[in-house]
């Protein structure tokens, strides 16, 4: 009894012995399996939230169009129909890559929407953002880089202040040219408490085009570890100019991926296009509709 | 290895020599001499041989910025080249550095 009960003990832990790789190798299947679904499940609610309602108004259109280089990413941007009639547009930046710094995009993003509700300005916006986003930023040792502009179709004219991202480029339709935005610079989010933002502005005529854009674009590489650069995007921007706002949007997705040629994404891309359109031909019955048009 | 860091220290003064890239990957390699500044007075990073750095990069120089606060050292930039002087310019981390260090640029 003794001898069978010790060599069952006995036989049981060789067993042990020879099924625990394969038990623990379980293990670790469901775990990945466990956190691939939750990945998705994130990009998921990312990507919905990215790719939300674009609102339609009359004397444009905006879009915008986003690429992790992982699952998911920090690139951020966002439209918002203020009461004015202006349209706001953010994009930015987050420090780092994949799921922490997606994870503080959507703070950005929440930020954005309440700074939107209180505040009359891109200016002020970022400063909003700047106060309730500093300390978090600071403890996490993570930043934000983001670019707002209001944009007024009655008068054409778009306001802007920048929080250490890129200039957007300003296409002009008539000239045919492509160049930045009059500079105005920030500090970035989470940079420095207390931060006020300067303000630029722009009159926008029919048929021009704001592009604004993260810095994934310009330093996409080649196979060689060549980047995309400015030259190949104004080209991109110049040779698709009289396209509808997706198709130029698309276009320049497909210039930097002809250009990579399958080399995997290092940074994540990501646009945002403003095109003006017909605001003349538009604006009386734009004009009915709106009552606070003195606003600037 | 995509980047290593030289480091020189004498009198109080510590040089961190940057070469080859530094962004998402690499970063931690950097963040590593962090810890280790003990005794600093002036801490002078090199940028002349750095090939690449990208946000989690400046993410790490921030680190340093904001540490130089707490130990009381002044910081020092030099061999920046127009690629890199264009990011940190964009970025805002002159005016990060001026405002720790008393409205001094420190760049060289």
């Amino acid at each position: 009894m003794k001898n069978s009960s010790g060599r069952g003990y006995l036989m049981s832990f060789i067993k042990d012995l020879l099924f625990f790789p394969s038990k623990i190798s379980d293990e670790k299947q469901i775990i990945d399996k466990t956190l691939e679904r939750e990945i998705h499940l994130a990009r998921n609610i990312q990507m919905k939230l990215l790719n939300g309602k674009i609102p339609k108004f009359e004397g444009g259109e905006v879009l915008g169009l986003s690429l992790p280089a992982r699952l998911i990413g920090g690139d951020y941007y966002d439209f918002y129909l203020l009461g004015n009639g202006k349209i706001r547009v953010v994009i930015g930046d987050v420090m780092g890559k994949g799921i922490p710094a997606a994870m503080l995009m959507i703070l950005t993003r929440g930020a954005f929407r309440s700074a939107s509700e209180s505040t009359d300005s891109p200016g002020q916006t970022l400063t909003a953002m700047n106060q309730a986003l500093y300390e978090d930023l600071r403890t996490l040792k993570s930043f934000v880089t983001l670019f707002c502009a209001d944009w007024d179709p009655q008068t054409g004219i778009l306001t802007y202040a920048n929080a250490g991202h890129n200039l957007p480029l300003f296409i002009d339709g008539k000239e045919r040219i492509v160049k930045e935005l009059p500079k105005v610079s920030g500090i970035m989010i989470g940079g420095l408490p207390n931060q006020v933002y300067k303000e630029g502005a722009i009159h926008l005529k029919n048929e021009d085009i704001v592009f604004f854009y993260t810095d994934g674009i310009l330093e996409a590489q080649n196979k060689d570890g060549d980047q995309y650069k400015m030259e190949r995007l104004v080209h991109a921007l110049l040779s698709n100019i009289d396209k509808e706002i997706k198709e130029i949007g698309q276009c320049v997705v497909d210039s930097v991926n002809e250009f990579t040629e399958g080399v995997p994404q290092k940074d994540d891309i990501t646009m945002v296009l403003l095109k003006v359109s017909n605001r003349k031909a538009k604006i009386s019955s734009f004009n009915s509709s709106i009552t606070n048009s003195k606003e600037r | 290895m995509a980047l290593s860091i030289q480091k020189e220290s004498s009198n109080g003064t510590t040089v961190l020599k940057i070469h080859g890239i530094l962004d998402i990957s690499t970063a931690f390699i950097l963040e590593q001499f962090i810890q280790e500044l003990e005794n600093v007075r002036e801490l002078i990073i090199d940028f002349s041989n750095l090939e690449f750095i990208d946000s989690t990069g400046v993410g790490v120089i921030i680190e340093f910025i904001y540490l130089s606060q707490e130990k009381n050292f002044t910081i020092r930039f030099q061999g920046i080249d127009e690629q890199t002087y264009e990011i940190f310019e964009t970025i805002g981390l002159f005016k990060v550095l001026e405002a720790f260090q008393d409205g001094h640029s420190n760049v060289s």
